[in-house]
């Protein structure tokens, strides 16, 4: 009965990313799209505490938006996504909870 | 059975029409026999506080909408312990009843609703 949570707004700009974080629950995974992709930038406090949660816990970012914003995905076990596969992962889930 | 829904309700009663949405939304489904629950969190808590004045701001005030929940069967309602704590309102009276709840409870909720909508 796992959640996929998505969101779309800065870390840096939003509670977004730390209440997501707290409410997580083991096996959940995480979509980052637009501005939400800034996360994922290595050495930011955001990333750190990505690298923090539950291993069981997957993440994921659109790849377009990740390209956009000159983001090196690399420092964080992240998957990218194009748009259907966006749309299979939220299918793939118990529940979708989408922030905003 | 009908698939149950959790609302999460993260804005303040005056940044926005976020609030009063969310609002809409669980009389709507209340008024459907809809199963909904709704979780205050975040800047959401802020709705719960009582003796706001919004017609300083002429604007409508939510207090006679929460109030209108448990009679609408909407009888499901919680509010995040941590985001009263951070805003200085862990021991305020709330305008409204509501069941006050740690992340791990929050945690579960969301595991135990088939849909979570959050605004």
């Amino acid at each position: 009965m796992t959640t996929l949570h998505i969101l779309n707004a800065a870390p840096t700009q939003t509670s977004q990313l730390s209440s997501c974080l707290r409410v997580l629950s083991a096996g959940d995974g995480i979509v980052f799209c637009g501005e939400a992709v800034q996360a994922l930038r290595a050495g930011s406090l955001a990333a750190q505490q990505l690298q923090g949660i539950d291993p069981s816990c997957k993440l994921y970012a659109l790849e377009e938006d990740v390209l956009a914003r000159a983001i090196d995905a690399e420092a964080l076990p992240v998957t990218l996504l194009d748009y259907p596969a966006f749309v299979a992962l939220c299918v793939a889930y118990s529940r979708v909870n989408s922030w905003t | 059975m009908a698939k149950s829904v959790l609302l999460i309700s993260r804005q303040a009663p005056w940044a926005g029409i976020g609030a009063a949405e969310a609002l809409d939304i669980a009389l709507a489904a209340g008024a459907f026999d809809l199963p909904l629950s709704i979780l205050f969190m975040d800047d959401g808590v802020l709705q719960l506080l009582d003796q706001q004045q919004p017609q300083a701001l002429e604007q409508k005030d939510l207090s006679a909408n929460l109030q209108a929940l448990p009679m609408f069967g909407i009888e499901q309602l919680y509010v995040a312990q941590h985001c009263l704590t951070v805003r200085g309102l862990a021991d305020n009276p709330l305008a409204l009843t509501a069941e006050r709840v740690d992340d791990q409870r929050i945690q579960q909720l969301i595991r135990q609703h088939d849909y979570v909508m959050t605004l």
